[in-house]
């Protein structure tokens, strides 16, 4: 498909499709410094001037590893046009974002990102908003997952995305004046704004015997918070519309103009129980701008964290739903089960939640040797608990009736919103960052990604179960087959209007960092999208049509992160 | 004479037994969880804790709202006195019979349904339309297999069943007996809203029953409405244990040691049932708000296939 996509982006849109080298320089030309490249020349016809630049081997290495990403401008008025067509050929919109570019070009650019992921390849559009009247043509009504990213754009740039079908606030509630942007370069970290009160407003339904139940946004446990509107008609949920954004903490901005070491910190505190696949995330693309080699050695350590991480997720989540069905006895051994490999953690890097693991150009030290087999026992041990845990759960008939066919996520909905990760696993989507667009050691370890096709609560279950035998197997093999070696390679100095990105398959799924780097060794801009992002829009469509004491139970089966949707 | 003992024996003893339950079936589900858990005394500390709190109340309810604790509390104590503990201690006479025990309870349900609209919160009505729905369902099979044990002994008053079963040696060996106790076991477990029907421990206001109607209760309240509803579950206990294992006529005396001795055995019987429930609830999970009806429906047909029993076979020899 790749080759098919490209040709036919030629020849239909007359636009040219090239690896991101060439992108930079002629979007970015006072990143390559020397070349006086017009900014305002389109891209078609920079061919010639890109072959007077010369690069050191070093770029060169680079943009090589970055084959797989492909750019190419389009001119606004096509943008909506060139969207539909790749979202026809199967490829999923998967992040979107805006970025302020006026310090080398006019205006603000605009990025979409599809994933060709048959192939492992990812197409970026960039487009130029007029910066006269900070408009973009809104692509939601085309493209479902489009619809988020617009409003949040609209949020935080002030782009105003003309034709969105719903374009209320989305980062901001109503205590945040309308005109202040803050993502602009303009509006200084630290800025506070003046206290608004507006009122927010939800989607009404109205009809005999319907009513709205608002829920939050301060909950009962210890979960973060978030507003939930339901409007009934009795029991059944007709509609649910998520008022999130409660802890927004401005990360993306906070990581703007500090030193790529520093972000690590920012990045590793995005969204607590995902810290590993976002400081991983960070590192690769870190890594890939700067032309880093990650030694094996630290490859096969970041396959164990990683794995580490999504056991633990998936454990506490399997507790979770089994808590909410009111099955106190698999909940509390899901729990223990996930206290074990806490301790695992700790036996590891002393560190439960496992920060500070990770490091530019690989991780902090060497944190396997010697323990190996001390690791292999508690793993093994975790698994043959889990294998009687989950005999016991699925022959408890009472519990599967309540979990089967209860908030089922509809695969076409799912494709439509780009659900990611169990959720998206569990109603048809054969989608797993680490088989299409492998990292660190996972194309050299066997692992199979679930597959599952009803989309309700007890698929997204058994792909927790499955995907949480599979992370004890890839530990297993990471550390029997871990080669010896150094464990870190320190990064060169980057330059400056360099990006990358970065992807991992975090506990929920899909993660994608971009991340383009400012002068002396800053950063310039970091774009964070958690699978959180993604997944909140499909969970609201998977609790139509069930009853409200149901919610609870589908809620836990995605268990989603607010501080990582938030940011 | 005889009225004031059974009076102060019916109630200390209800009154100091109903929060020991409670504390029992938590601790078998710590257990099973591997838990310590909480002293099986808890709940008493809890209810004085709560009497010493002090009690905030919504500006905007109605007197409803003040009352309902100690209607909740004093029909649960009613219903109470009129489910004797033992048979070694029985007044001449009480006025009321089962029919009274199941309508007092239904007035203090109404009066906690009520008040758990009259604040107007978010949970209050979700908990009080289930609460309808659930007894609605449930108290028809109460009075079924209620009159098959009043079909068998001649009356519906409760005293005069439990003599009436004391002559039938192993009530659980015969058939009709069994249908009344697996119906009554479905509901005590819906009447005191324990898993598979309510889940007494949740945090999640959404699949609340009765935890949501008492939500934006607090104190002193609080402590009665707590209080209330584990009378009321060992209210119900009470009629299970003393009309399917009856023991009572195995001291053949009447007197102080005779009362003591049966008193005794009644606990020992309201443990064991305690410990039944515990395992129920450990094993079971709660079930989707709209299977409750087939759980409700299961308890009728019990109690009617009792019935059926009782007029094909006959109760007079059982």
């Amino acid at each position: 498909m790749t080759s098919n996509l490209k040709g036919n982006l030629e020849s239909k849109f007359a636009l040219k499709v090239f690896s991101g080298k060439e992108f930079s320089e002629t979007a970015f030309p006072l990143a390559t410094n020397q070349v006086n490249i017009n900014s305002q020349t389109t891209l078609a016809s920079d061919k010639d001037n890109s072959q007077h630049v010369s690069f050191s081997d070093h770029d060169d290495k680079f943009w090589q590893e970055q084959d797989n990403v492909y750019y190419l401008e389009a001119p606004l008025a096509k943008v909506k046009e060139i969207c539909c067509y790749i979202q026809e050929l199967g490829c999923p919109l998967v992040l979107m974002f805006a970025n302020d570019e006026r310090n080398f070009q006019a205006g603000y650019a605009v990025y979409y990102v599809f994933a060709v992921r048959e192939e492992g390849m990812l197409v970026v559009i960039k487009t130029k908003a007029d910066p006269e009247s900070m408009e973009i043509p809104s692509i939601s009504n085309h493209l479902h997952a489009a619809s988020g990213y617009e409003r949040e754009i609209q949020d935080l740039f002030g782009l105003v995305p003309i034709g969105h079908p719903d374009a209320k606030r989305l980062v901001f509630h109503g205590n945040w004046p309308q005109g202040v942007y803050p993502l602009r370069k303009d509006f200084a970290v630290g800025q506070k704004p003046d206290f608004a009160q507006e009122k927010i407003r939800f989607q009404e339904v109205v009809g005999e015997g319907v009513y709205e139940i608002p829920v939050g946004p301060v909950h009962a446990g210890i979960i973060e918070p978030g507003h939930f509107r339901f409007s009934v008609a009795g029991e059944p949920i007709i509609n649910l519309e998520a008022q999130l954004y409660y802890v927004h903490k401005g990360i993306e901005k906070l990581a703007e103009g500090q030193s790529l070491e520093k972000c690590l910190f920012i990045a590793e505190r995005i969204s607590g129980d995902e810290t590993f696949a976002n400081s991983l995330a960070y590192c690769q693309a870190i890594e890939k701008i700067a032309g880093t080699k990650v030694p094996a050695r630290a490859a096969y350590t970041r396959v164990l964290f990683a794995e580490l991480e999504r056991l633990t997720s998936h454990l506490g989540d399997l507790g979770g739903i089994c808590l909410d069905a009111g099955y106190g006895f698999a909940n509390f051994q899901f729990q223990m089960m996930r206290g074990w490999a806490y301790s695992v953690a700790d036996e590891l890097c002393g560190m439960r939640f496992l920060r500070s693991v990770n490091k530019l150009g690989g991780v902090r030290k060497d944190f396997v040797s010697g323990k190996e087999a001390k690791l292999i026992e508690l793993l093994l041990n975790i698994r043959s608990e889990l294998e009687d845990t989950v005999n016991i759960v699925k022959s408890n008939s009472m519990f599967i009736d309540r979990v089967e066919n209860t908030g089922i996520l509809e695969p076409k909905i799912a494709v439509d919103l780009n659900a990611v990760g169990p959720g998206g696993r569990a109603s048809g989507i054969r989608y797993d960052v680490r088989k299409a667009f492998p990292y660190a050691a996972y194309p050299n370890l066997n692992f199979k990604v679930p597959e599952h096709n009803n989309g309700d609560i007890n698929c997204r279950m058994n792909t927790k179960i499955e995907e949480s035998f599979e992370a004890i197997d890839l530990m297993i093999q990471a550390i029997e087959g871990m080669p010896v070696g150094k464990v870190c390679e320190p990064i060169a100095e980057v330059k400056p209007y360099r990006f990358a990105f970065g992807l991992t398959e975090a506990p929920r799924g899909e993660n994608i960092h971009w991340v383009m780097t400012g002068e002396n060794n800053t950063l310039y801009r970091y774009k964070i999208r958690t699978p959180s992002f993604c997944n909140w829009p499909a969970l609201c469509h998977a609790v139509k049509g069930n009853i409200v004491p149901d919610f609870p139970l589908i809620n836990k089966s995605f268990n989603l992160s607010y501080a990582g949707n938030d940011l | 004479m005889n009225n004031i003992v059974y009076l102060l024996v019916q109630l200390l003893v209800i009154l100091l037994v109903a929060p020991f339950v409670n504390g029992l079936i938590k601790k078998v589900k710590a257990l099973s969880q591997k838990r310590k858990g909480a002293s099986v005394f808890q709940m008493y500390f809890d209810l004085y804790k709560l009497v010493k709190k002090k009690t905030v109340v919504s500006n905007v309810s109605s007197w409803i709202f003040h009352v309902t604790p100690y209607i909740v509390f004093a029909t649960a104590m009613a219903a109470a006195l009129l489910v004797p503990v033992s048979t070694k201690i029985l007044p001449p006479q009480i006025p009321g019979d089962f029919i009274m025990v199941v309508s007092i309870l239904a007035l203090g349900r109404f009066f906690l349904m009520i008040a758990a609209l009259d604040t107007a919160s978010t949970f209050g009505g979700m908990g009080s339309s289930r609460e309808a729905m659930i007894s609605a369902l449930i108290e028809p099979s109460i009075l079924i297999s209620m009159f098959t044990v009043a079909l068998i002994s001649r009356s519906t008053s409760l005293p005069q069943i439990m003599e009436t079963v004391q002559k039938v040696g192993i009530p659980l060996a015969h058939p009709v007996y069994i249908m009344v106790g697996l119906a009554l076991l479905i509901i005590i477990l819906a009447e005191t809203c324990r898993i598979p029907v309510d889940d007494p421990a949740t945090h999640l206001e959404l699949t609340m029953v009765h935890e949501a109607m008492i939500l934006e209760y607090s104190g002193r309240h609080l402590a009665l409405l707590e209080y209330g509803a584990a009378v009321k579950q060992l209210v119900f206990m009470t009629l299970f244990v003393n009309i399917l294992i009856p023991q009572d006529q195995l001291i053949g005396v009447i007197g102080l040691g005779a009362l003591i001795l049966s008193l005794l055995i009644y606990l020992l019987k309201v443990i064991l049932l305690a410990l039944v429930m515990g395992i129920i609830e450990v094993n079971t999970v709660k079930l989707k708000l709209f299977s409750i009806p087939n759980l409700a429906a299961l308890s009728f047909i019990l109690a009617f296939l009792g019935v059926l029993q009782f007029l094909i076979l006959g109760g007079k020899h059982v």
